[in-house]
């Protein structure tokens, strides 16, 4: 196996929702590895805004609702101009669920599928096209959930397309074979996200039953992020879960 | 759009608590938890208040959460319709 047959590490990374929590690890992450980041969100955050200040010339920020295709296909756009073409796309904006589902509104239930799944969707296929046309080789990382497989209630909506994403990662991944690289990263919940809706008491008891003993962090999930997209692995439509063991 | 008072809340949530063989009492500092009232229970009574007002009630969990007493139940559904 020579290294012309591999795919090469992603040089120019495109991150969806990098304004803050894992989106803004992943970016700091990629930038201090050297990598050409380019990340957008709803808003761009002054930490994001710092990001990119300190790494001129290898970053590029913009405020883009990942749902707006003209906007991102726009966006893509001038990465590719002012980084070059994209050939690493980490999808990871998405926005979260906290009803059960007989009183999720319907109208909910379709911005969460839109958000979490057809944007993803459709910039993996953009991001696909824009690469393949170019002859290049890429990776793709989908940043899914530990709801995926495991049922949490109050997260129906929510699981079912972090559950959508990593069935597309497989179909894609046989799809793309030896030019582009397709996994999911399924983090467990953050500390943050659970100290927001669950008491001290129900933490605790989370935390007990985690082999680890701690919950996920941002910080622990880039690095994987990070390997499918720069190391050779020869992974390829795997779902990396990382949350301290509490699934098995 | 109609909306229940706190008296027909509270019927309709002794109807839910009766078909589980349960009573409600008087006492709306009642804990829901010595009630045997859970969150699906909560929900069944949700439905029964939206089927007589024909307007869906969608709330997050978290409201829910913070319920903890036959008030609370009823607070929260007079709040909720008021929304």
């Amino acid at each position: 196996m020579s290294a012309d047959d591999l795919v090469p590490p992603s040089s120019v990374v495109l991150v969806s929702g990098g304004s803050r929590g894992l989106g803004l690890e992943i970016v700091g992450d990629l930038l201090g590895r050297g990598v050409a980041v380019a990340a957008f969100a709803r808003t761009v955050t002054p930490e994001l805004d710092a990001l990119a200040r300190k790494h001129t010339g290898r970053a590029l920020v913009g405020p883009v609702d990942v749902t707006d295709r003209e906007a991102v296909a726009s966006f893509v756009r001038t990465v590719e101009r002012e980084l070059g073409v994209v050939d690493g796309l980490v999808n990871n904006a998405a926005v979260g669920q906290d009803s059960l589902h007989v009183h999720t509104s319907p109208d909910r239930v379709a911005s969460i599928v839109t958000t979490n799944l057809t944007a993803p969707l459709l910039l993996t296929r953009l991001v696909v096209r824009r690469l393949l046309a170019a002859g290049r080789r890429g990776r793709i990382v989908n940043v899914t959930s530990i709801c995926a497989q495991r049922g949490f209630p109050g997260l129906v909506t929510y699981a079912a397309t972090k559950g959508a994403m990593e069935a597309a990662t497989r179909a894609l991944a046989r799809e793309l074979r030896d030019r582009v690289l397709v996994n999911c990263v399924a983090p467990g919940f953050f500390a943050s996200e659970m100290s927001a809706v669950l008491g001290s008491t129900q933490l605790d008891q989370i935390v007990r039953r985690t082999p680890t003993g701690h919950l996920t962090e941002p910080d622990e999930v880039a690095p994987l992020v990070r390997m499918l997209l720069l190391e050779h692995t020869n992974v390829q439509g795997q779902v990396l879960t990382t949350d301290g063991g509490a699934s098995i | 759009m109609a909306t229940l008072d706190r008296s027909r809340i509270r019927d309709l949530m002794g109807e839910v608590l009766a078909a589980r063989g349960g009573t409600l009492p008087a006492d709306e500092s009642t804990e829901l938890r010595s009630l045997g009232f859970r969150s699906l229970d909560f929900s069944e009574l949700a439905l029964r208040v939206e089927d007589e007002t024909g307007t869906e009630l969608n709330f997050d969990a978290p409201g829910l959460r913070r319920i903890a007493t036959v008030g609370d139940v009823l607070d929260f559904l007079q709040d909720l319709q008021a929304a």
